[in-house]
C-alpha cells in the first residue's frame, strides 16, 4: 500500500516538474502522458522488486555523484556552440535541424537513452555510456563522433549539464526511485564464435520472436514498418547485415559486445525490449554472434531464410570482416568496378560460381541534396556490385538491402521519362523548425511522415557517358543525368518490372528514349526477398557509337548509381546517389607479362655471376 | 595503433614528435649498448631504421595512406641517409660492409647457405616483382583538382549582380548597424581546443541568448539555415564529416581546416555558395561535386547568413582584399 503510495506521489512530482497536466498535454499528448506513467510503473517495478538484480550478469552500480557548478557552467557553453542546433534550446530534441533528420534528434528531457549498460528502464550511465556516445557517435544518425573535437574534459562538462538541466523528468540524484543495476561486460566471459555458437544463435533468434522485427535473415524487414518510438516517430528495426550502423557499434562495428549489451539491456524508448530476464548469459552471446556473423564480410554467405545450417554457420565463421575507413566508419570504398571476363553464356541467376571469381564492390549512397526535391532521409546507403563480361555482354548484379518491396500501386500522371515532378506536388521536406515548436509531436517532421508517403517504385540506375572515349581527360558528363555538352548513357530498371535505356542530358530535362538499345537488354533476375533486392542486367557491350556508351577492354569507364525507395516516397529526383565510379575490364593477360620478368631474373643471375667471379679474383689476387 | 589516435588538426605535429621520440629512443638503445660493449652491428642498424620509418612508419601508421610512389621518395631519401651514417669514416664503412662481404666470401657453413639461399631466391623475388608490375593494374586513378578557382569579376544571384571585389556582408554589422569587421572578428569562437562560444552568458557572444540582437542574432539565423542544410555533408561540426561525406568525391570542404574558409575572402565563399559545384571553372571538376547552387534553395540573405555563420563556428574570419 505504501508503495502505492509513493507511486502516486511521484507522478504528482513529476507533473509539478512538467508544470503540466494530462488536459494541458492535449488529445495527443494524453498517450504520451500515460505512456510516461506506465514507463514510470516500470521503473518502479525495478527498484521494488529488482528483479534486474538476479537477471544474470548484472551487478548493483554505484550512483554518480552530483556535478559541481563550474562543470555544469562550462558544459552550457559547449552545448550552446555544439549541439543546440539539432537537441535544441530546451534540449527536447526540437533544434533548428531536427525536422529534416530521421533518426530525430534525442530528446532529453525524459531521461530516455537508448544505448546503456543498465538495466531496462533505468538511466544510463553519465560516464560509461553517455560519455562514449558523445566521444564515438551514433553511426546511421547524425550525431558524430566528438572525439578531437572536443577535449575529454569539454565532453564530460557537456553531459553534466545535459544530464542536470535538460534531463527534466528524473534525476541521477534521486535516491527514492532511482537505482543502477549494471551489465557487467568487462568481466563476463564471452563465448567464443564458433558454428556451434553462431548456429545456436541463429535458432534462438526464431525461438525468441527476434525476427518478427528483424526479419527472417535480420535485414530489418520483418512485420515492423508501422514501428514507433515513445514519441511517437517512426523507427525501423536494425539491419543486422550493416554493424557499422548499429547505434551502439563504438567506432567498433564487428565487436560483438556492443551486440551483446544492446541485446541485455534493450533500447530504451523503442519496442527493442531487454532481453536480460527471459534469457541466460550464454545463449545471449550465442545470439550476439550470429547478429555479428551476419554483418557483412568479405564473402557473401546465403543464409537461407535464417535457416542455418551446418555448412551455412562455418562460411559465416570462417568469413573475415570488411576494412572499416576510419573517416567515415564505414567499409572502406573502391572507386573501382571491376568485370571479368567469362567463358560462354553469362550468369543466369545469383547462385552462379562464376560470380565468385569478382570481388563485389560496394558503392556507397548518399541523399540526393543538390536539386529540388532534395533527399535527406536515403533509407538505401549502399549498393554492393559485380560485374561480369563474355565476348559480346556485360552483366551486373545488384545487391542491396531494403526494408519493403515497394511496387507502385496508384497510377501517375507523369510518365516514366519525365524528371520535374515539382509539377505532380512531389516536394521537398520543410525545414521546419520553430514552426512547429508547440507541437510535442511535429507532425510535419520528416521523423514523423517517415510511414505515410505515396509508394513509389523502388529502383536503380545507372550512367555512362556516351563517347567517354571522346572527353577530354579528366572531363566527364555531371553526375546527375548528364549535361547538354556531355550526354549520358542511362540504364534504369524499376520494380514495376521495367527496363529502359534512355539518354540524360541534364538534371533538369526529361530522358530520351534509347528504344533500340532497350530491346538489346535484357533484365536477367529482379527479386526482393528478405530485405534484399537482387536485380540482375545484361546489355552489350556495343551499341551505336552515337547514342551507346562503347564499353571497351582495360579503360576506366565512369559510371555513377542513382537508387529509389518507393516507400521513403522516392521518386524523379528524390532519390539516393552516388560519386563517379569507374568500370574497369580486366582484360586476358598478355604473353609480355611473362616474358619480360623472366629475361630480367636471367639477367640478374649474370650479374651474381659476375661478382662472384669477381671477389673471387680479386681474393685470389690478394692471396 | 588503435591506441594512439592521429587527432585532426594536429596531425602534423603528432607524427613529427613521434618520429622524433623515436629516434631518441634508438640512439640512447644504441649509445648505451655501446657504452656496455654490445654495439648494434652498423649494417642491421642501417636496416632497422630504414625497415622502421619506411615499411613500418610510413605505411601502417600513417592515415590516409601515402601513395606507394611517395613512399619510394621516402625510401630512397631515408637510404641516402643512412648510407651516409653508416660511411661516416674508413672504420664505420669497413664495419658496414663486413657482413656483406662474409656472405660473398661464404668460409663458413651458415654464410655458404646465406649465399646460396639469396643467389637462388633474389632472381626468383626479381621475377615475382616484375610480373606483378606488368600486370594490368587497376587501382583508382589519380586526379588532381583545383580546390580554390579563381573567382570570376562578378556574380549573379537572384537577379542581381555583385562585384566580388566591392561586395559586403549585409549582416556583418556592429550594434551601430555599420559594416563592421573589427567587431564580428572580436566575437567569434574562441580559438581553443572545442572553438567554443567565449561566454554562454552573455548577448554579444552567446547567438542563442534571447537578448541577443544584430550580428550575433543573424549568426543564429545563419545557423538554422546551415543544420537543415548543409551538415548533411560539411557536418556538424563544419569539419567536412557529415552524414554523406564520404559517399561523395570529391569531399566535403572541412572549414575548420586553416586552407579553406579561413583563406577566403566572404565573396569568394558567397560566389561559391550561391553557384555551387555546377557554377565552379573546369578545373575544379564541375561534373563530379553535388554541391548545390544554393540559390535554388535559399535567398541572398540566407546565404550571407549561413557564410558568417560558417566563420563564427569555425573561429575564423574571412581574408579582406587589403
Amino acid at each position: 500500500m505504501h508503495e502505492i503510495h509513493s507511486e502516486i506521489g511521484h507522478i504528482e512530482k513529476r507533473m509539478v516538474m512538467n508544470e503540466k497536466t494530462p488536459a494541458e498535454y492535449g488529445g495527443r499528448g494524453l498517450s504520451a502522458w500515460l505512456l510516461s506513467c506506465s514507463l514510470l510503473m516500470g521503473g518502479l517495478g525495478i527498484a521494488t522488486t529488482s528483479y534486474a538484480e538476479m537477471a544474470e550478469g548484472f551487478a548493483e552500480g554505484s550512483r554518480p555523484a552530483p556535478p559541481s557548478a563550474e562543470k555544469v557552467e562550462a558544459g552550457k557553453r559547449v552545448y550552446f556552440t555544439k549541439c543546440v542546433w539539432c537537441h535544441g534550446v530546451g534540449g527536447a530534441g526540437d533544434g533548428p535541424g531536427a525536422d529534416r533528420l530521421w533518426p530525430r534528434p534525442r530528446n532529453f528531457n525524459s531521461g530516455t537513452f537508448k544505448i546503456r549498460h543498465t538495466a531496462s528502464g533505468e538511466l544510463p550511465l553519465i560516464d560509461v555510456d553517455l560519455f562514449q556516445t558523445v566521444t564515438h557517435g551514433l553511426p546511421g544518425s547524425a550525431m558524430p563522433s566528438w572525439e578531437g573535437i572536443l577535449s575529454e574534459d569539454q565532453r564530460r562538462d557537456v553531459l553534466a549539464f545535459v544530464s542536470t538541466e535538460l534531463v527534466k523528468d528524473r534525476s541521477w540524484q534521486d535516491t527514492e526511485f532511482e537505482e543502477f543495476h549494471v551489465l557487467q561486460l568487462d568481466t563476463i566471459q564471452p563465448v567464443p564464435p564458433t558454428v556451434e555458437s553462431v548456429k545456436r544463435g541463429s535458432e534462438l533468434v526464431k525461438e525468441l520472436k527476434c525476427i518478427e522485427c528483424h526479419g527472417l535473415e535480420g535485414r530489418g524487414d520483418g512485420n515492423a514498418f508501422n514501428l514507433k518510438d515513445d514519441w511517437g516517430f517512426s523507427i525501423q528495426p536494425a539491419d543486422w547485415h550493416k554493424c557499422w550502423n548499429f547505434r551502439g557499434s563504438r567506432q567498433d562495428a564487428y565487436n560483438v559486445k556492443n551486440i551483446f549489451r544492446t541485446f541485455s539491456t534493450g533500447v530504451s524508448g523503442t519496442p527493442m525490449p531487454s532481453f536480460a530476464d527471459n534469457t541466460t548469459v550464454e545463449n545471449r552471446w550465442h545470439i550476439a554472434n550470429y547478429v555479428a556473423s551476419l554483418c557483412e564480410r568479405d564473402m557473401d554467405v546465403d543464409i537461407a531464410g535464417g535457416n542455418v545450417t551446418d555448412e551455412i554457420a562455418a562460411a559465416l565463421v570462417a568469413a573475415q570482416p570488411r576494412g572499416i575507413d576510419p573517416l567515415s566508419d564505414k567499409p572502406k570504398v573502391n572507386f573501382v568496378v571491376p568485370s571479368k571476363f567469362v567463358e560462354g553464356e553469362l550468369p543466369a541467376d545469383e547462385h552462379d560460381e562464376r560470380w565468385k571469381l569478382i570481388e563485389r564492390r560496394i558503392v556507397a549512397m548518399g541523399g540526393q541534396i543538390t536539386h529540388k526535391p532534395r533527399n535527406f532521409v536515403n533509407r538505401i546507403d549502399d549498393v554492393w556490385v559485380q560485374s561480369l563480361y563474355n565476348e559480346t555482354d556485360i552483366t551486373f548484379m545488384f545487391r542491396w538491402d531494403d526494408r519493403t518491396k515497394s511496387v507502385q500501386k496508384d497510377s501517375v500522371d507523369w510518365e516514366p521519362y519525365e524528371v520535374n515532378l515539382g509539377d505532380y506536388g512531389i516536394e521537398e521536406q520543410a525545414p521546419g523548425g520553430s514552426k512547429f515548436a508547440d507541437d510535442p509531436e511535429h507532425p510535419e517532421s520528416i521523423a514523423a511522415k517517415q510511414t505515410a508517403y505515396q509508394v513509389f517504385n523502388d529502383g536503380i540506375a545507372f550512367q555512362f557517358p556516351i563517347k567517354w572515349q571522346e572527353l577530354p581527360a579528366p572531363r566527364k558528363p555531371r553526375y546527375f543525368w548528364g549535361d547538354e555538352g556531355f550526354p549520358v548513357d542511362i540504364t534504369k530498371w524499376t520494380a514495376d518490372g521495367e527496363l529502359k535505356a534512355y539518354q540524360g542530358t541534364g538534371w533538369d530535362v526529361d530522358f530520351d528514349d534509347r528504344d533500340d538499345f532497350t530491346e538489346q537488354m535484357k533484365l536477367v533476375k529482379a527479386e526482393w526477398k528478405n530485405g534484399r533486392w537482387t536485380v540482375i542486367v545484361t546489355r552489350p557491350l556495343k551499341g551505336d557509337y552515337e547514342e551507346d556508351t562503347y564499353i571497351e577492354l582495360g579503360k576506366y569507364i565512369p559510371i555513377n548509381f542513382f537508387v529509389w525507395d518507393g516507400h521513403n516516397g522516392d521518386v524523379g529526383r528524390k532519390m539516393a546517389v552516388s560519386a563517379f565510379y569507374y568500370l574497369v575490364l580486366e582484360p586476358p593477360i598478355e604473353k609480355e607479362t611473362y616474358i619480360y620478368p623472366t629475361v630480367a631474373a636471367i639477367g640478374l643471375v649474370l650479374v651474381e655471376g659476375w661478382i662472384l667471379t669477381r671477389r673471387a679474383n680479386r681474393r685470389k689476387g690478394k692471396a | 595503433m588503435t591506441w594512439l589516435k592521429l587527432v585532426e588538426g594536429y596531425m602534423p605535429m603528432q607524427m613529427i614528435s613521434e618520429l622524433v621520440i623515436c629516434i631518441l629512443v634508438f640512439s640512447i638503445i644504441n649509445y648505451s649498448l655501446k657504452r656496455a660493449g654490445m654495439g648494434l652491428p652498423k649494417f642491421w642498424a642501417g636496416i632497422f631504421v630504414w625497415a622502421f620509418v619506411n615499411v613500418f612508419y610510413l605505411k601502417y601508421r600513417i592515415y590516409p595512406p601515402i601513395p606507394f610512389s611517395v613512399r619510394a621518395i621516402y625510401g630512397t631519401v631515408s637510404a641516402c641517409g643512412i648510407f651516409m651514417w653508416v660511411s661516416g669514416s674508413q672504420q664505420e664503412w669497413e664495419e658496414f660492409k663486413r657482413p656483406i662481404i662474409n656472405v660473398l666470401d661464404a668460409k663458413t657453413g651458415m654464410t655458404k647457405f646465406i649465399r646460396t639461399a639469396l643467389l637462388i631466391l633474389l632472381p626468383i623475388g626479381l621475377w615475382g616483382f616484375a610480373y606483378n608490375s606488368f600486370l594490368p593494374n587497376f587501382d583508382e586513378p589519380i586526379e588532381l583538382r583545383t580546390v580554390h578557382p579563381a573567382p570570376p569579376a562578378t556574380t549573379k544571384v537572384h537577379g542581381k549582380t555583385y562585384v566580388l571585389q566591392t561586395a559586403s556582408n549585409p549582416y556583418r554589422i556592429n550594434p551601430e548597424g555599420k559594416y563592421d569587421q573589427a567587431y564580428s572578428n572580436a566575437h567569434i569562437v574562441d580559438q581553443s581546443m572545442g572553438r567554443l562560444m567565449k561566454d554562454v552568458n552573455s548577448a554579444e557572444e552567446n547567438p542563442w541568448d534571447p537578448n541577443a540582437k544584430g550580428y550575433i542574432k543573424h549568426v543564429r539565423e545563419g545557423g538554422e539555415i546551415f543544420f537543415q542544410n548543409c551538415h548533411f555533408c560539411h557536418g556538424d561540426n563544419l569539419n567536412g564529416r557529415g552524414l554523406w561525406a564520404f559517399a561523395f568525391n570529391p569531399i566535403p570542404a572541412n572549414f575548420t581546416d586553416a586552407g579553406t574558409i579561413a583563406q577566403l575572402q566572404e565573396t569568394f565563399v558567397f560566389w561559391r555558395v550561391s553557384k555551387g559545384g555546377i557554377g565552379l571553372p573546369g578545373e575544379a571538376f564541375p561534373w563530379a561535386s553535388v554541391m548545390p547552387p544554393w540559390e535554388q534553395h535559399l535567398t541572398v540573405d540566407e546565404i550571407w547568413k549561413v557564410v558568417m555563420f560558417e566563420y563564427w563556428h569555425t573561429g575564423y574570419y574571412p581574408r579582406t582584399w587589403e
